[in-house]
């Protein structure tokens, strides 16, 4: 008796008749009748009759190894079409391409990009695809090592003559891959991440409009690196947003995503299909493409707060880089002031953010910044704590002097100006 | 001719019925989330989105035909929010668990009907790509199986109990789409499905009604309109089985039953009569040239802007006008199939001349499709896309017709008599996959306590509380009932409260006064204060009437706003020996005698402030003072 078995089953007086699903507890044997539904019948007190076996496909879920499409390439050999740009989909999995596994009952990614193109018809008829799948992790999942192998894979596929690239993510850590590609990447084309925040098994996902908008992006002029989610909770355009100013800012919204400090950079409206920008950027074929992929593995994020245990900075010794995500415009508590100077002392790079997100740090108002300043922290302006621990990791491994690049803007990640109304 | 008196022996027709009930809940909260059950006005509505759906694969691997067929019309979804809707009703939050008070309501109403509860309860995405649900799918979960109610003409069988989210009521069409009000939406509903069972109009009506009554004794139900709906499925042996939705009363459902069979019937009479003529349905034609100097307005205005397609109908003369239900033809059916695909109608010779199509023209249609005598033409005029569609659909059914009677979705039409039309084919299996944000629940029997019955009620109400036999039913099968119950509890004298919320009540909407705005709070607290001696029976119409008026109020102020603040008893024997002095002649002359006479001037004197069984008294012994 295994799931995909047609069975049927005793229990009570009562008999039904069914396709044996997995289960996700063992005392219960999950049925599903004829009229659909799924029923859990206590497994000690059923009778059990395979009456055929192997009616349906629906083993143990996917452990990502792409097998469960047999070969069936040419349902997506999409006829290539001279007049039309190219663009690279990449797949790193995620909401976006993702189904159900029977093993938790909950959502899991197992599709490649090829998948995508089938499960998104709509996006056929507006560039010549060409898939690739650099990881099939849930987004929480992800590791530098994979923004690494991403950025190689953007480079390539540009190289090959993309005139575009999307990159289907998770959405829980987009922001981060999105500022890796950013300070990694010199891109003559735009490189659009999308995802989805409503799972792609239901018809209201929002995939198929991020999926669309994000084509849409990476065909139009802005060559820079990108997020492109819903701008709002209604089906009718998609935000832009700078890979390293962008936050998600709510749990399950469709409009999680938002530009922190400005406006989102751009939009793609969904039924004109026009993609419009609010802001200076990076112009299509202004940079040479090349790419920078290494990384100082040992930087940190801390976070202070009132309470804190001072043992949690002793970890930090010896770290290349730190990035603290102090309060207001920039402090910690007075007595962590010395601890700091001594990681500086010993080499570490130690940049100063701020949990409040919006605005950017001081440091020369109040006496503990100013303490802070002459421990030797430097401050990373208005960058998000986030952001900020990438490009230190990125600054630690390319540039001579990397704390005086954490007050600069690489990628468009600290703003001159602060202008949020912009 | 009509079949409206015909008697039908429904045994030897092969007679099979079975019903599907759909009834809210009257829980505090939504199925999947913490916001409340109650109706808004879309004026209310606060904020409004929109939304596309795409269809999707089942677990399964398979995509929903039905799905896809609705989706190829790209159809913009627009939503009305309101302050009580929460992200779960927009789709931009998972849903919270299983509603634990549904789920108990549902697992009541299973015990009733005598249906083995599941072991573990699974919820389901059933996909519905309309827009009437913001997910694109209802969730819904079978609760139980397999139970059984009795009739007077036998039991009949439960197929199943399902607990499922409403969904979201349709405002109207928009341009691009449709406008729903997301108010609805989530509303626990349970669907009960009768097996097969039932073999007679009347059984059919039967069965719908101790369903009703099991599902209201639970004292939480929704009432009032369209908060039950019940489809009716109905076959003969020689007809097929047709699913009729939405009779939204249940004393119609024995109607709907005899005009289906009488349809079905008449179809196979029809049948068979076409059959042995050797009928036929010819080439569907364009026609618009026969009616180009019409002074028909419909003709007139496809002649300009469309056309007029027309389909010969060899050998139905006479066939298309026969009638299937009171006042419904074949030409009514045929008609049916043109609307669904977006024309105004049909036309068919057996109905013209008429409409403003001459004599003249009927005879030119025919010559030009090539009827004769004993043929029949029908007609659409529309804008030529649609009138291509629909003339083509009119003459697949004209062909159904030579060979069965077909399976079909068939609506309640909004009329007394009972009679349907056509909606669309029977739906396929609904595809489900399994909502993978709730976690299966494991429902505990043990902890299911099945409700009086109302049946029971009217008995108990009759013995214990001493109501008549009509009121005990009135209070029993009334809205009222659970605030009744409450009230009896809380010490009111039963035949009193009884007669305020049922009588009382009803005298005062006669008198219109806006009692509908009277909260089980006003109610309740009135009746209270009566029981307290804190306000005069008399006066109850009184601080309705300004409760009704001013709902703000609690029934304390309302009874201050009345100026029925209470009397003591001494004042009352006070204004009675007033009353008493001002009459003392006819007190001297008729001793008790006087008494009905003075009563009244008594209570008009305390004005509703004193309860009439105190001024009664006090009149008594003031009267017997004197004589």
């Amino acid at each position: 008796m295994n799931p995909g078995d047609r069975v049927r089953v005793e229990r009570a007086g009562v008999t039904n008749e069914g396709v044996l699903m997995p289960s996700s507890t063992p005392e219960h044997l999950v049925l599903k009748l004829e009229g659909g539904y799924n029923v859990g019948i206590d497994r000690d007190d059923a009778d059990v009759e395979v009456l055929e076996s192997d009616v349906y496909e629906v083993g143990e879920a996917d452990d990502g190894s792409g097998e469960d499409d047999d070969g069936d390439e040419s349902a997506s050999a999409v006829e290539f079409d001279d007049d039309l740009p190219t663009v690279a989909l990449i797949s790193t999995g995620g909401t976006i391409a993702s189904t159900v596994d029977y093993r938790t009952g909950a959502v899991t990614a197992q599709f490649d990009a090829e998948d995508v193109l089938r499960a998104v018809p709509d996006l056929a008829g507006r560039a010549n695809y060409r898939g690739r799948v650099v990881a099939n992790i849930l987004s929480e999942n992800m590791e530098p090592s994979i923004w690494q192998e991403l950025a190689e894979a953007v480079h390539e596929e540009i190289e090959n003559g993309a005139d575009g690239v999307v990159v289907m993510h998770g959405t829980d850590t987009m922001q981060y891959s999105a500022s890796a590609l950013a300070f990694m990447l010199d891109t003559p084309v735009p490189v659009v991440f999308t995802g989805s925040q409503r799972s792609a098994d239901r018809p209201s996902s929002d995939n198929v409009m991020n999926a669309v908008c994000a084509v849409e992006a990476a065909k139009a002029d802005c060559a820079e690196v990108l997020v492109c989610m819903h701008g709002s909770e209604s089906d009718d355009a998609c935000a832009l947003h700078r890979g390293t100013r962008v936050r998600k800012n709510h749990t399950s919204r469709r409009d999680a995503f938002e530009t922190v400090g400005a406006r989102p950079l751009g939009e793609v409206d969904y039924e004109s299909e026009t993609v419009s920008f609010r802001r200076e950027y990076r112009e299509r074929g202004e940079a040479d493409l090349a790419v920078a992929p290494a990384l100082a593995g040992d930087v940190e994020l801390v976070k202070f707060t009132p309470g804190m245990d001072p043992a949690a900075w002793e970890y930090l010794d010896g770290k290349d880089g730190v990035v603290v995500e102090g309060t207001g415009l920039g402090h910690v508590h007075t007595d962590l002031v010395p601890r700091i100077g001594e990681l500086v002392d010993d080499g570490t790079t130690v940049a100063m953010t701020s949990q409040c997100l919006e605005g950017r740090v001081c440091d020369r108002v109040y006496d503990t910044g100013r303490d802070l300043l002459d421990a030797g922290v430097v401050e990373a302006g208005d960058t998000l704590p986030g952001t900020a621990k990438v490009k230190l990791m990125w600054a630690l491994a390319n540039l001579d002097d990397p704390a005086e690049a954490m007050g600069r803007s690489l990628a468009g990640e600290l703003q001159e100006q602060s202008r949020p109304w912009t | 001719m009509s079949d409206a008196d015909r008697e039908y022996d429904y045994g030897e027709l092969g007679l099979v019925a079975g019903l599907e009930i759909h009834q809210q809940l009257d829980t505090a909260t939504k199925l999947f989330c913490a916001c409340p059950t109650e109706r808004r006005e879309p004026e209310e509505s606060t904020r409004r989105f929109t939304r596309f759906l795409h269809p999707t694969k089942s677990e399964l691997g398979e995509l929903d035909e039905a799905a896809v067929e609705e989706s190829r019309v790209d159809r913009e979804f627009e939503y009305l929010a309101f302050d009580s809707t929460c992200l779960v009703e927009e789709d931009d939050e998972p849903p919270s668990r299983v509603d634990a008070e549904a789920m108990a309501v549902a697992l009541q109403i299973g015990a009733m009907l005598d249906l083995e509860p599941m072991d573990q309860v699974h919820v389901m995405r059933k996909i519905v790509v309309d827009g009437s649900n913001t997910s694109g799918f209802q969730r819904t979960m079978l609760v139980g199986q397999d139970g059984e109610i009795d009739t007077s003409e036998g039991a009949v069988g439960i197929e199943d109990l399902m607990l499922e989210e409403e969904s979201a009521g349709r405002v109207e069409e928009t341009g691009d789409g449709v406008r729903y009000s997301l108010d609805r939406l989530g509303i626990p509903l349970v669907e009960i499905g009768t097996k097969p069972d039932i073999r007679s109009p009347e059984q059919a009506r039967e069965a719908a009604e101790t369903i009703g009554m099991f599902l209201r004794s639970t004292g939480k139900v929704k009432r009032g309109l369209g908060t039950i709906r019940q489809d009716v499925n109905v076959s003969i042996a020689e007809g097929a089985r047709v699913e009729i939705k939405g009779v939204q009363a249940l004393d119609q459902i024995d109607a709907i039953v005899e005009n289906e069979v009488a349809r079905q019937v008449a179809l196979v009479e029809i049948r068979d009569e076409l059959q042995s003529r050797d009928a036929e349905v010819g080439e569907v034609q364009d026609a618009t040239e026969v009616f180009e100097d019409t002074e028909s307005g419909v003709l007139k205005s496809a002649v300009d802007g469309g056309k007029v397609a027309a389909v010969p109908l060899y050998a139905f003369d006479g066939l298309v006008g026969r009638e299937l239900q009171p006042d419904r033809r074949l030409g009514t059916e045929l008609s049916d199939h043109a609307k669904r695909h977006g024309a105004g109608g049909i036309f068919h010779t057996d109905e013209l001349p008429a409409y403003g199509v001459t004599d003249e023209e009927v005879a030119a249609l025919k010559e030009f499709v090539g009827a004769g005598e004993d043929d029949a033409v029908a007609i659409v005029a529309a804008d030529s896309e649609t009138a291509d569609l629909a003339i083509d659909a009119v003459a697949e059914r004209a062909r159904v017709a030579i060979e069965a009677v077909p399976e079909e979705t068939r609506g309640a039409n909004d009329d007394d008599a009972g009679t349907t039309r056509y909606l669309r084919p029977l739906p396929g299996a609904a595809r489900m996959y399994p909502e993978t944000d709730v976690p299966p629940v494991e429902p505990d029997p043990s902890e299911i306590e099945t409700p009086e019955l109302l049946t029971e009620k009217v008995d108990r109400y009759q013995s214990e509380h001493g109501l008549d036999a009509g009121l005990a039913e009135q209070v029993a099968y009334g809205r009222r009932m659970p605030l009744f119950e409450e009230a009896v509890d809380a010490g009111v004298d039963a035949t009193f409260a009884a007669g305020v919320l049922e009588s009382t009540l009803t005298e005062l909407r006669r008198d219109d006064v806006p009692v509908e705005r009277l909260t089980d709070d006003h109610l309740l607290g009135v009746l209270l204060l009566v029981e307290e001696g804190d306000l005069a029976k008399e006066g109850v119409n009184d601080v309705f009437a300004t409760l009704a008026e001013s709902p703000e109020l609690t029934p304390e102020e309302a009874v201050e706003e009345a100026g029925l603040s209470g009397v003591d008893e001494d004042e009352v024997r006070e204004a009675v020996a007033e009353v008493v002095d001002r009459n003392s002649e006819q007190v001297e002359e008729q001793g008790m005698g006087a008494f009905s006479a003075l009563m009244g001037e008594a209570m008009g004197a305390l004005r509703g402030k004193a309860d009439g069984e105190v001024v009664s008294e006090a009149l008594r012994a003031e009267i017997g003072k004197r004589t």
